[in-house]
Order: C-alpha cells, then sequence, then structure tokens
C-alpha cells in the first residue's frame, strides 16, 4: 500500500463526509478526488481481494444481490457499490467507504456491478489479479448512447482484454454474449436455459439476427426471449455452448418464485428461486455458476435461492394506506417485456401506472416503447380499472398504450408525484407501477414524503 | 371490415427495425382499421422478391451498419429494379434513416471510398464527424399549401443532400435535419416520403400518418380517405413541442 493511495482514501473519506454533512446524496464526488490524486487507485485497494465483476445489459442489479448471499453463505465478507453507482467513479467510492483509515479494504471480496461503456475503466489496472467477470446479456439498451448493441459487446470486451487471468461467467444463450469466450482467459463457464420459458414464445424482434462470425442467419432450436435460446449457424458452425448451469424446466410458477430444476455442473438439483418473473432466472443462473466456483455447495445454493428477500429483482413493495404498490424498473424493451410477461400471470384488477422520462440515463430517445410488446399485455389486462401515466414522456407512453387497443377511457396523465400519490392513496387499490430510471428515482423521491422506503435497491 | 384494404409492404423487416420502426406499420393498420379499412402487411427480407404482387404502401425502416453490408448485397441482387420501378410509377414509399439513405444514390465514407445505393431518388450522403442526435422539429407543408409541425427524434452521422428534381420533406425548426446545414429535413419524390424521423414517426405525428395513407388509398380507390380524429396523438405532439420551445 503506498504513501499515496492511502492520502487518496483519506481525501476520499473526507469528502464523503462532507457531503454527508451537507445532506447532499451524490455518490461520484469522492470517486473523482480520489482518481484525481491516485489514478491506479483501484490496483492498490483490490491487491490482495478476489473481485468479481458483473456487467450485461439486464440483470446487473439482481445478480450481484444473489452473488453477494451467496459469498456471505460461504461464511466470506464481501462489499458491494450502490445499485446504479455502476461507472468508474462509484466503483470508486465503494472501495473508499470499504477502506479503513489504513488505507486498506478488509473483505474477501469486492464485488462491482459494472456499466458495460465502464467496465474497461473500471478494471484498468486490477491487471493479473483474481478477476471473475459475468457478462448477464447483451440487449439494445438506449442506443443513443452505444449506437448499437455490437458497440456495447465491443466494449465488454475490450474491458475483459485487460484481464489475463480472469474467469469468465457467460450466458449461453445470447449469442453476443457467448462470443466474448474468444478474450484469453483463464477459465470459463456458461449458464442458460434448456427449454422454452413461456408456452407463447415472445418477439419477432431480434437484437441479434446475423451472425456475429459468419453474418449468415441463425437458426433456433427454441427461444426464451428476445434473441436468448437454442442458436445456431448453419454457415460456421457457431453456436450455443453447452451451459455448465442450467435450468431444466420450470416445476412450477408460484406467486413471486418459481420451482425449479436445474443442472449444476452435471448433477441434478432443485430449487425454488425466490425473484419474482421468469426474467430473473437467467440471474439466478449467473449467481449459481458463481457460487460454484467460489466453492458453494449444491446445498449451500439451494438454500440461498430459496431464501432471497423480496427486495430482490427490483420490484418492491410499499403500503400506501389501503393501496398496495408494486413498483418495477424498466430500461429497455427486452427487460420491459419479461415485466409485462409478470404482469400477464398477475391478472392486474386494479391501477397500472406507466412512467416515462426521457433524461440521459433513461435514454434520451424513447422510440424503444415501440419495441415492447405491449399487445401481449392487453386481453390481460381488461379487468384493470384505471392506467394512468407519469412522467416528462407520459403523453407518449398514453399514445402506445393506445396503439396497443387498451381502452382509452380508462386512461389519465398526470405528471405532479405528489397528486399522483395522493390520488393511489385515496383509491385503496392494488396498484403496479412501471416506471423508467430516473422516474423511478423521482417518483420514490416524493413517496417517501408519505411512507417510510428503505434506501433504493439496497436490501 | 370492408373489403377495401391496403397492402403494406415492411421491407428488409427483420434487419432495418433499429429505432420502433414497427411503430409506424402499427400506426398505419390501426388508422385504416379505426375507419373501417383493412391492410395486409407483407414482411419481405433477403432474397427474391415476387414482382406480380402489388404493394400500396413500401416502408423502409433505420438499421445498424452491421448489416449494410448484406443489405447493399441483397439489394442489387434482387430488388434493385423493382424497387426504381415502384417509385416511379407512384407507389407510396416511407422510408426512415438508413432506409431513407439506401434509396439514394451513395454513400461516401470521410476516406473518399463510396458505396453505391439503390440511386432511386437524386439525394446522397457524405460522412460527417459529428453525430446528429436529439429530439428535432420540422414543418411539412402539404400540396395545398397548409403547413404542420412534425416532431421526432433524429440519430445519424451521415450528412445527406438533395439534387434536382426532390424537395425537401420539411423546412427544420429546432435540430438537424439531413445535414445540419442547409436547413432542409428529408425527401419527397413522386409519392417517396423520405425522413430522419424514428421516434416512431407516425404515431405522434398522425397528419403525415394520414397524408401516407391519403395518397395510397386515393391511387387505390379514387376516392378520398375519411377523416379520423388524433386528439391523443396531438397531445403527445404539443406536448413535446412545448417541451422543446417550439
Amino acid at each position: 500500500m503506498s504513501a499515496r493511495s492511502t492520502f487518496a482514501v483519506w481525501a476520499g473519506k473526507i469528502t464523503t463526509k462532507i457531503l454527508k454533512f451537507s445532506g447532499s446524496g451524490g455518490t461520484s464526488l469522492p470517486g473523482k478526488v480520489v482518481l484525481k490524486l491516485c489514478p491506479d487507485i483501484l490496483g492498490h485497494l483490490a491487491k490482495d481481494m478476489k473481485v468479481i465483476c458483473v456487467t450485461g445489459t439486464n440483470g446487473k442489479t439482481t445478480t450481484c444481490h444473489v452473488i453477494r448471499d451467496m459469498i456471505e453463505e460461504k461464511g466470506s465478507t464481501v462489499f458491494c457499490n450502490d445499485a446504479g453507482a455502476n461507472m468508474l467513479g462509484g466503483v470508486v467510492s465503494a472501495f473508499v467507504n470499504a477502506a479503513g483509515w489504513d488505507g486498506k479494504v478488509k473483505t474477501d471480496y469486492a464485488l462491482l456491478e459494472c456499466d458495460e461503456a465502464a467496465l474497461r475503466f473500471i478494471v484498468e489496472h486490477f491487471g493479473e489479479l483474481d478477476v471473475t467477470a459475468v457478462v448477464t446479456n447483451v440487449f439494445r439498451d438506449q442506443l443513443d448512447r452505444y449506437g448499437e448493441v455490437l458497440t456495447t459487446v465491443n466494449k465488454i470486451r475490450s474491458g475483459l482484454e485487460k484481464l489475463p487471468n480472469v474467469k469468465l461467467i457467460l450466458n449461453a444463450d445470447c449469442s453476443l454474449t457467448s462470443s466474448l469466450s474468444d478474450v484469453q482467459h483463464k477459465e470459463i463457464h456458461y449458464f442458460g436455459i434448456n427449454a422454452p420459458l413461456y408456452e407463447t414464445a415472445s418477439s419477432d424482434i431480434s437484437d441479434a439476427v446475423y451472425c456475429i462470425h459468419c453474418k449468415t442467419k441463425y437458426k433456433y432450436h427454441y427461444h426464451t426471449f428476445g434473441h436468448l435460446g437454442g442458436f445456431y449457424c448453419d454457415n460456421c458452425g457457431y453456436e450455443r455452448h453447452t451451459p455448465d448451469v442450467a435450468l431444466a424446466k420450470v416445476l412450477e410458477w408460484k406467486d413471486g418464485s418459481e420451482v425449479v430444476e436445474m443442472d449444476v455442473f452435471g448433477n441434478s438439483v432443485k430449487a425454488e428461486v425466490m425473484l419474482p418473473g421468469g426474467y430473473n432466472l437467467y440471474n439466478a443462473l449467473a449467481a449459481v455458476a458463481v457460487a460454484h466456483q467460489i466453492g458453494l455447495s449444491d446445498e449451500q445454493i439451494v438454500k440461498v435461492l430459496g431464501g432471497l428477500s423480496t427486495h430482490f429483482g427490483r420490484m418492491e413493495e410499499v403500503m400506501l394506506g389501503d393501496s398496495k404498490l408494486h413498483m418495477v424498473l424498466v430500461k429497455n424493451p427486452a427487460g420491459f417485456n419479461e415485466v409485462l410477461q409478470f404482469l400477464i400471470q398477475q391478472r392486474p384488477t386494479g391501477t397500472i401506472v406507466f412512467g416515462l422520462n426521457d433524461n440521459f440515463a433513461d435514454g434520451k430517445d424513447i422510440s424503444w416503447i415501440y419495441d415492447v410488446e405491449f399487445e401481449r399485455l392487453t386481453e390481460a389486462a381488461v379487468g384493470a380499472e384505471h392506467f394512468y401515466f407519469t412522467g416528462k414522456r407520459a403523453y407518449d407512453m398514453q399514445l402506445r398504450l393506445k396503439y396497443a387497443d387498451f381502452a382509452t377511457d380508462k386512461f389519465m396523465v398526470e405528471k405532479d408525484y405528489k397528486t399522483l400519490i395522493t390520488m393511489l392513496k385515496q383509491q385503496g387499490q392494488e396498484t403496479f407501477l412501471v416506471l423508467s430510471y430516473t422516474c423511478m428515482l423521482e417518483f420514490r423521491d416524493k413517496l417517501s414524503e408519505f411512507v417510510p422506503l428503505a434506501k433504493y435497491a439496497k436490501e | 371490415m370492408s373489403e377495401k384494404s391496403l397492402h403494406i409492404c415492411h421491407l428488409y423487416y427483420d434487419i432495418l427495425n433499429l429505432y420502433g420502426d414497427n411503430g409506424n406499420i402499427r400506426t398505419m393498420e390501426k388508422r385504416l382499421a379505426w375507419r373501417g379499412i383493412g391492410s395486409e402487411v407483407s414482411r419481405v427480407t433477403f432474397g427474391p422478391i415476387d414482382k406480380d404482387t402489388d404493394y400500396d404502401i413500401i416502408f423502409i425502416g433505420g438499421g445498424q451498419d452491421f448489416e449494410q453490408e448484406l443489405l447493399v448485397k441483397d439489394l442489387f441482387e434482387y430488388k434493385a429494379e423493382w424497387l426504381k420501378e415502384q417509385i416511379e410509377k407512384g407507389t407510396v414509399f416511407l422510408a426512415i434513416c438508413g432506409g431513407y439513405q439506401m434509396l439514394g444514390k451513395y454513400y461516401e465514407a470521410a476516406d473518399g471510398t463510396k458505396v453505391d445505393f439503390l440511386g432511386g431518388i437524386n439525394v446522397y450522403t457524405t460522412a460527417n464527424d459529428k453525430r446528429m442526435i436529439g429530439n428535432f422539429v420540422y414543418e411539412y407543408t402539404r400540396d395545398n399549401g397548409e403547413k404542420f409541425p412534425v416532431v421526432g427524434f433524429e440519430n445519424h452521422n451521415g450528412q445527406t443532400w438533395l439534387g434536382e428534381g426532390v424537395k425537401p420533406m420539411g423546412v427544420i425548426v429546432k435540430g438537424y435535419g439531413n445535414n445540419g446545414e442547409d436547413g432542409t429535413e428529408g425527401a419527397r419524390y413522386k409519392n417517396v416520403f423520405a425522413t430522419y424521423s424514428h421516434g416512431p414517426l407516425l404515431p405522434k405525428n398522425a397528419r403525415i400518418a394520414d397524408e401516407i395513407l391519403s395518397i395510397a388509398y386515393e391511387r387505390k380507390y379514387g376516392e378520398k380517405l375519411p377523416s379520423l380524429e388524433h386528439e391523443l396523438e396531438d397531445a403527445a405532439l404539443d406536448d413535446i413541442r412545448q417541451q422543446l420551445g417550439c
């Protein structure tokens, strides 16, 4: 530990304290201060630790939560960055918070949620360290920021290339993700789902139609959702790798959980996964692959999956007077379609609120809402009494649902969160709120004036 | 549903679908259905085209660079002559972003290399190091002189330049448009509507949607398209215009 890095940690800690004292909640400033003083700080702080990086378009936060529980089940200690604080500054802040005044981090593991584009900056100074990198999937996300899906793949790739000893854990069902298998690595394992998840296959909108290697159209044995599934290329032979951790089948869909049969490195394992919605199964599988790698037994894995708290999966439940609110975050078409699948199973009778902002963190371009298959929900939501719309682009969202044949006489736009919350409280109904990122932050901020809320996306 | 129906071709539906382009198709289908008019959407991809099939509207969306090479190959192998004939005979086209560029003559990269495109309309595109991105507004003028605003989202590197015989689709009020320099946006030639506007374009710009549907409907049936309300469409349009200050 160099004197410079210790000094930088001090500076970061003092900045954090000042920010806390002054009541401003920014998490990126301390990181910036530290990096100014010691650009390779992460190399110093992570030196004697095991690092796990989780990146990919969807499911980073949930996957991290499950991995965290797995590590703790093993009896090891871990720190994580705050959900959403997944750029370089946020990761540095997390390390600084975890470090003592002696400039050392004493936990066994650093578990890092990494933005796809920020991964290469975060891992810059990890070099030869023992790093496990999990790539959950690659979907279209905020195209105005990344250009196209291949740009996202290449950004992740350039991060992984900085880690010659990396242990890779890749989604076998995602042709974009599993193409990363050719970067230099020490170990590689795959997770995937061996059969279609739903009776009706979702979406002819695919983010990967043509083979990433030879540009021939992929064929599929089956789809799970989006472009995920049993893909293969007739021309060059690129195909889904057999997963080491696989979901064989869903034995039972429950309200908020699924009973599943898995194949974990050759062992057949039955478990209840306490996460709502099929989209979370991939996240659970990724975490199981990590758990197996760090030495958990199958029994321990089953125990963790069955004990996950309901705050996971970014579905949050809050009682507002007599109204039960279910809040869920949506970021892109693939994630939104999965939330719709969840809503279809719920057959909602009360109110559904859709909130859409177009700030940078949501994506400035909102055209993606037309890639979301609201038409699949229309029939299942006929029993709902109200459809409310909020956020900066509430009127665009309202229009989207008109074109999906929802009953427009149940529509209402309310951009003022306080008025909206007051109304939801008076209704005393079960309410589902489906909100884009900054819309969620703003809404929760206002909601916390009505009811106590846990810190966002933390357990 | 009456027996009246428009046949829409969604060309390269599985490749050129980057910006919610299904929303444009959906809007055409719905705005016909709500008038009691049918529609059939044929989704056409790589390979030979059935030249005996008549389409009333051909829609081409935007895509990503990865597939461009494949697309151009297929275009010249199977579709170029057919598309040119369709344009000249007055079939209605709506082309967005990459689809718009593809109808033009060529794309010239920064190093001077040219990729030949269809050459169906007299425009060409040159590379630009600046990405033109954001919500934008332009003013569309109908043949009868009536003007109305169009709002969409643009996201392109290429600068498109209009040649003789091609009119712009509109005049930029806010944003970049064709090239960020001459104040024009999109292209109109015969019954071709081409624009950088996704968003997607048609849902909240119901007047453009109806303009396109009207021309196709009148061509086919020789009668006016019945009118249809667009209250929620205008609400979305007005709201974003207000946010953009124009």
